[in-house]
């Protein structure tokens, strides 16, 4: 109410006026499809909340254009000697924006913010033993096992001032009512909050007290969610806003076909696939296979790889701008499989074959379960995949839904195939392998999206050897025999990378990062 | 009545009105169209062999299409003739079905509570608040939970139809309860009805004989609104997430589906159901007013 | 009169209590609150940790004594999503959602009154089919179409006015008005326009449909035969004995408009409560679905007894049923 108040009270000054020419030259106005729905930087681990609090906040490391890590809170960092973890050597002279001095202190502070349990961010810290401040500007994090990649996973890990939290009464996320750092904000990052109205409206600023040197000239950020994308697009191309993401695959041409526009395409490392329910002793949805479930038979479900014809979809559906999968992994990941970089051709006929040979010559109907407000075109891709499974006799019967109840559905089981999408987290292969290949374990939080509880004790050998492996050859051997294996057993299909599609004006300089995140210090206008 | 339609005065009062037989002949078409889909359409939407994606995205012929898609494909390769016949199958039967258990059921509820006043008159109308209050999204919501909640997993998908029908009508009964309990307070005071009443006329004849046939303008009014209603509350609950399965085209799904497509160029896969739609709706509203005209006992 | 009310607002408690229970026994089929409030690293045993917490394990008729026992209390809670006191969150939308209906309302009644009135005076006349035919297709096209196409046309080709949100706002007190600037009134004729043309068409049918019943009554022929000046009939006679009606309608209308305004809100961006509560559906928000349905049960209910209470002003006759 507080902050509404503000807004409202300066409403006058802060009109929206039409016209790109009309607002000051340095105003940038954005959109998105979701308002991040706290300023917390702890309490949610979601991607609107982690990208929009990028711009506001800092973490030891930070990813630069090309998602490789660079320094940011810390200057450098080396592996322990006589344990396992890493020492962090942090920047000296860095103040957060209320002037409040930044030191290991706010690192250490923040370690038991984000590890607390009402913290969502938590299962970043879950290889941490221990945080030791060693002195001033030099912090331990100690590791269970060792743990080469741990400064890659905690890129967004943000540091908060320990005095600011404790004096705001905000030393824990909210976890029932809110508290203050719900929607207010003290980092030592680029941009600070100048106003917010959740749901409606979030303005920042530069921060003048930045410790990096600005690349970018804006001098006032305005960010409006817009749930519905063709009002978003609506808006870029009245010329109320400067940039959204993201916008429909399907209204790029329209974009590209006007003058001061222009539209930036990538590929997000989201990987869409479908999944089996290996363990399910019968079919749910079938109507003519009830005591049996083919899927379990790998040649099933090589049949039902075969039966897709990735091509197609990407000319109609995608409109040419994906990136067909052969693993859990865009290209280009690290730890991707180059050794098994092939995936299942589009072939029906062998399809037929290798669904004969298990038996069923008919084929069989089943239920796939898809979301339709998840994914882009995620409806249209299964109706589609439905309508090819069809061409082989396999009947899917194709349930849609929201996202909302779509995992609860899942984790009952819910299902016989079913569609997900996956970004590996930490831009490494262990990732997915960790959520989705290993067998279900709750015990070790192990193989939580494993929905079907795809098992191979092999594969659960190979994850602990992987994460703990420090040599690149030697890893990289164990992933190759490993994404062998769960392609081999067909465990996923894996579909293709999705695309990333952002629309901006034509005198707007940004970069698209292939996590999806926007960065307000890569923004220039023209 | 159809005696009487065909006999005389309505009949000549039709012949009178282009409106009315333009209409007439929109809606033979378009409802005879939609009976016989199965037979005219070149594809079974609801058959996943008989189209394929490599169709997808053409053109209605005279833009270059395909000769075998008079009006172009949507993005599954889908034949927008076929789509649209059978959408329009499926639109009819959820809007005539929705129409009709909201008539019935509010007309009979608000005729009862008007009547009877008291007690019973205070129930019906609060139950009306609470159905009121839930938006309609949220009926819709409710039902399909619940049915979720009830019924095996193969069950459900089959019944998506029965439950949003039921859903668009419990979300119009009300409209008639209302209509008809007001009107039933201002001609119950009158005086045939008191005097049918004095009589020792049963109360059930006393409403339908007596007070039904006077409300039966804004009644029919309602109607033809509110199957119009039926038809796009159906595509409404679509736009928001909670309508018919995209495998199942009906009107309103074609229209959610044809809006990822309002800009991208493919035109005629939003403007082909929605003009259908259009055409249908206005057909069915023109033909209730001149029914109203027509039946309304005071024309006479 | 007095007792009238007061029966009437204890009726409305039950009412709302009702509403409140439908609602909730509801939200248990619209999805996990937790796996929409936590991020896909999160484990089981977290889930299951804030589930407890959140009190979603108790019984359903735990969970629902506790609701409305905080109701009752004053406490609406706290939002799942942004965990902000709920109360808060609904009063800032409200106002938004509130200066949309009221003027979609009045747009549908200065037009669509008069439109009836002319059209039932001239029911064979051009402009009058020209009329009918016109509101006619306008409501036969779905309202997220209209939204849709409007933007287009008059935010993007044409320019003119505002894409999405409110535009310029002003505060008064704790009232979030867009009626005072210039660019507010710009922001708000489209979605107005969008969720109007719906309670337009029906108002002016209405209007027609009464109008010309009694237009054929007799005692406007015996009126018409005592001379009685056209306008004075047409106005004074015939358009107040329309009114019971038109009134049951429109005091629904209203509540019609809140309601429907969850579609014209969400096609315009416009921040009222239907876009809250379309936004709490997909988070799961259950407190926030839960006191929205309450308010909005709280609107219908003033609507409706305003509804009665004009019943017994305009129709003398009523009153005396009332007060037996």
């Amino acid at each position: 109410m507080t902050f509404s108040l503000l807004l409202r009270s300066s409403a006058l000054a802060s009109v929206v006026v039409l016209g790109a020419q009309a607002a000051s030259a340095e105003t940038f106005r954005w959109a998105s499809t979701t308002d991040p729905q706290t300023m917390d930087p702890h309490a949610v681990n979601a991607a609107p909340v982690l990208s929009f609090l990028n711009n506001i906040y800092e973490g030891l490391v930070r990813r630069n254009q090309n998602m490789q890590i660079e320094p940011s809170l810390a200057t450098s960092w080396e592996p322990l000697e006589a344990e396992n973890g890493w020492r962090f050597h942090l920047r000296e002279g860095v103040t957060f924006q209320d002037g409040a001095e930044f030191n290991a202190e706010d690192v250490l502070f923040s370690y038991q913010r984000a590890s607390d349990e009402a913290a969502d961010v938590r299962s970043w810290f879950a290889p941490v033993s221990e945080v030791r401040v060693v002195d001033d500007y030099t912090v331990d994090f100690v590791t269970t096992a060792p743990n080469p990649l741990f400064p890659d996973s905690i890129a967004n890990f943000m540091i908060l001032d320990k005095g600011w939290a404790e004096a705001n009464d905000a030393a824990l996320p909210a976890r029932d009512a809110e508290n203050f750092a719900t929607m207010n904000v003290n980092g030592t990052g680029a941009f600070s909050l100048s106003s917010r109205d959740p749901g409606v409206e979030t303005r920042l600023v530069p921060n003048p007290t930045w410790w990096d040197e600005a690349q970018h000239n804006v001098t006032e950020a305005v960010f409006t969610p817009i749930g519905n994308s063709a009002t978003g697009l609506a808006a870029l191309l009245s010329g109320e806003i400067d940039f959204i993401q993201p916008i429909p695959l399907q209204d790029v041409a329209q974009v590209e076909s006007r003058d001061g526009f222009k539209v930036l395409e990538g590929e997000e490392t989201r990987v869409i696939m479908f999944g089996f329910g290996h363990e399910h002793e019968k079919l749910l949805y079938s109507t003519d296979v009830t005591d049996a479930n083919p899927f379990q038979d790998p040649k099933v479900r090589l049949a039902a790889a075969h039966a897709i014809d990735i091509d197609a979809i990407d000319r109609v559906i995608m409109r040419g701008k994906i990136e067909a999968a052969s693993q859990l992994v865009p290209a280009g990941i690290s730890g991707y499989s180059e050794a098994n970089a092939d995936r299942p051709a589009y072939d029906p006929e062998r399809a037929k074959e290798l669904l004969a040979e298990a038996g069923y010559p008919d084929g069989f109907s089943f239920g796939l379960k898809c979301t339709n407000d998840r994914y882009i075109n995620d409806e249209a891709l299964c109706r589609a995949a439905a309508s090819m499974f069809a061409a082989v006799d396999l009947k899917a019967e194709l349930t849609t839904g929201p996202v909302r109840d779509y995992w609860t559905q899942l984790r009952e089981d819910d299902f016989d195939m079913y569609l997900l999408g996956w970004s590996p987290g930490t831009f490494d292969a262990e990732h997915p392998i960790r959520f989705l290949l290993h067998s279900q374990d709750d015990e070790k939080k192990l193989g939580s999206w494993n929905f079907g509880n795809y098992s191979n004790a092999r594969v659960d050998e190979l994850l602990p050897l992987i994460q703990e492996e420090i040599d690149p050859a030697a890893r990289q051997a164990l992933i190759d025999e490993l994404v062998g294996i769960t392609q081999d057993e067909v465990a996923y299909i894996p579909l293709y990378t999705q695309p990333l599609i952002w629309a901006a004006k034509e005198n707007i300089d940004l970069t698209q990062r292939a996590d999806n995140f926007f960065m307000l210090r890569w923004v220039t206008i023209n | 009545m159809f005696a009487r339609l065909v006999r005389s005065e309505p009949a000549y009062l039709f012949f009178r009105s282009p409106a009315a037989m333009l209409a007439a002949v929109v809606a033979i078409l378009v409802i005879g169209g939609a009976i016989c889909a199965p037979w005219l359409a070149r594809t079974d939407p609801y058959d996943l062999s008989t189209f394929s994606l490599m169709d997808g995205l053409l053109p209605p012929v005279w833009q270059g299409g395909d000769p075998r898609f008079l009006l172009g494909t949507d993005d599954q390769g889908r034949d927008m003739v076929s789509a649209i016949l059978y959408g329009a199958r499926l639109s009819l039967m959820i809007g005539l079905m929705a129409m009709v258990i909201a008539t019935v059921l509010g007309v009979g509820l608000g005729l009862a509570a008007g009547y009877f006043g008291g007690v019973f008159d205070a129930i019906v109308m609060r139950v009306a608040d609470v159905q009121l209050a839930l938006p309609a999204i949220l009926t819709a919501l409710l039902i399909d939970g619940v049915s979720r909640g009830l019924l095996p997993p193969e069950m459900q998908q089959d019944l998506r139809v029965a439950v949003l029908t039921l859903a668009i009508a419990l979300s119009l009964w009300v409209n008639f309860a209302r209509t008809a309990r007001a009107s039933v307070f201002v001609e119950r005071n009158k005086d045939y009805v008191q005097a049918a009443m004095i009589m020792g006329q049963h109360p059930l004849r006393v409403m339908v004989r007596h007070i039904l046939p006077n409300i039966m303008g804004p009644l029919l009014v309602i109607m033809t609104v509110d199957l119009a209603s039926a038809i796009l509350l159906e595509a409404t609950l679509s736009f928001l997430g909670i309508g018919l399965p995209a495998d199942s085209p009906s009107l309103g799904t074609l229209i959610r589906i044809g809006m990822q497509f309002l800009l991208s160029g493919e035109w005629w896969i939003l403007w082909v159901p929605t003009l259908f739609l259009v055409a249908l709706v206005v057909s069915i509203n023109v033909l209730g007013d001149f029914l109203r005209d027509v039946f309304n006992p005071r024309l006479r | 009169m007095a007792y009238f009310i007061l029966k009437r607002l204890i009726q409305s408690v039950f009412v709302m209590l009702a509403v409140a229970f439908l609602a909730f026994s509801l939200f248990r089929f619209v999805g996990d609150p937790v796996s929409q409030m936590t991020g896909v690293e999160t484990s089981e045993q977290d889930r299951e940790r804030l589930r407890d917490e959140l009190g979603l394990n108790d019984a359903f008729i735990v969970q629902f004594a506790r609701f409305t026992g905080d109701m009752l209390k004053g406490d609406f809670g706290y939002s799942y999503r942004t965990r902000q006191p709920v109360a808060e969150m609904i009063a800032t939308r409200i106002p938004a959602t509130l200066e949309l209906g009221t003027v979609a309302l009045l747009i549908s009644l200065i037009v669509g009154i008069p439109a009836g009135v002319y059209t039932a005076l001239r029911p064979r006349g051009f402009v009058s089919q020209t009329i009918l035919m016109t509101t006619l297709v306008g409501v036969s096209i779905p309202t997220f179409v209209i939204g849709i196409m409007l933007i287009f046309l008059f935010g993007v080709q044409l320019g003119w006015l505002p894409t999405f949100g409110r535009g310029g706002t002003v505060q008064i007190g704790g009232w979030t008005s867009s009626l005072f600037t210039s660019d507010g009134w710009r922001a708000l004729i489209l979605p107005a326009l969008t969720l109007g043309v719906y309670q337009l068409t029906l108002t002016m049918r209405l209007v027609r449909a009464e109008m010309m019943e009694v237009m054929r009554s007799d005692y406007i022929r015996f009126a018409t035969a005592r001379g009685i000046p056209f306008r004075s009939l047409y106005f004074r006679h015939a358009l107040a004995n329309t009114m019971v009606p038109v009134i049951t309608i429109i005091g629904l209308q209203f509540g019609g408009v809140i309601a429907f305004s969850i579609v014209t809100e969400s096609v315009f961006q416009w921040p009222g409560m239907g876009l809250l509560f379309l936004e709490s559906i997909r988070f799961v928000d259950i407190p926030v679905m839960g006191v929205y349905l309450v308010v909005i049960a709280f609107f219908f209910v003033l609507v409706n007894m305003a509804v009665d209470l004009l019943y017994v002003a305009i129709d003398p006759r009523l009153r005396v049923r009332e007060d037996a």
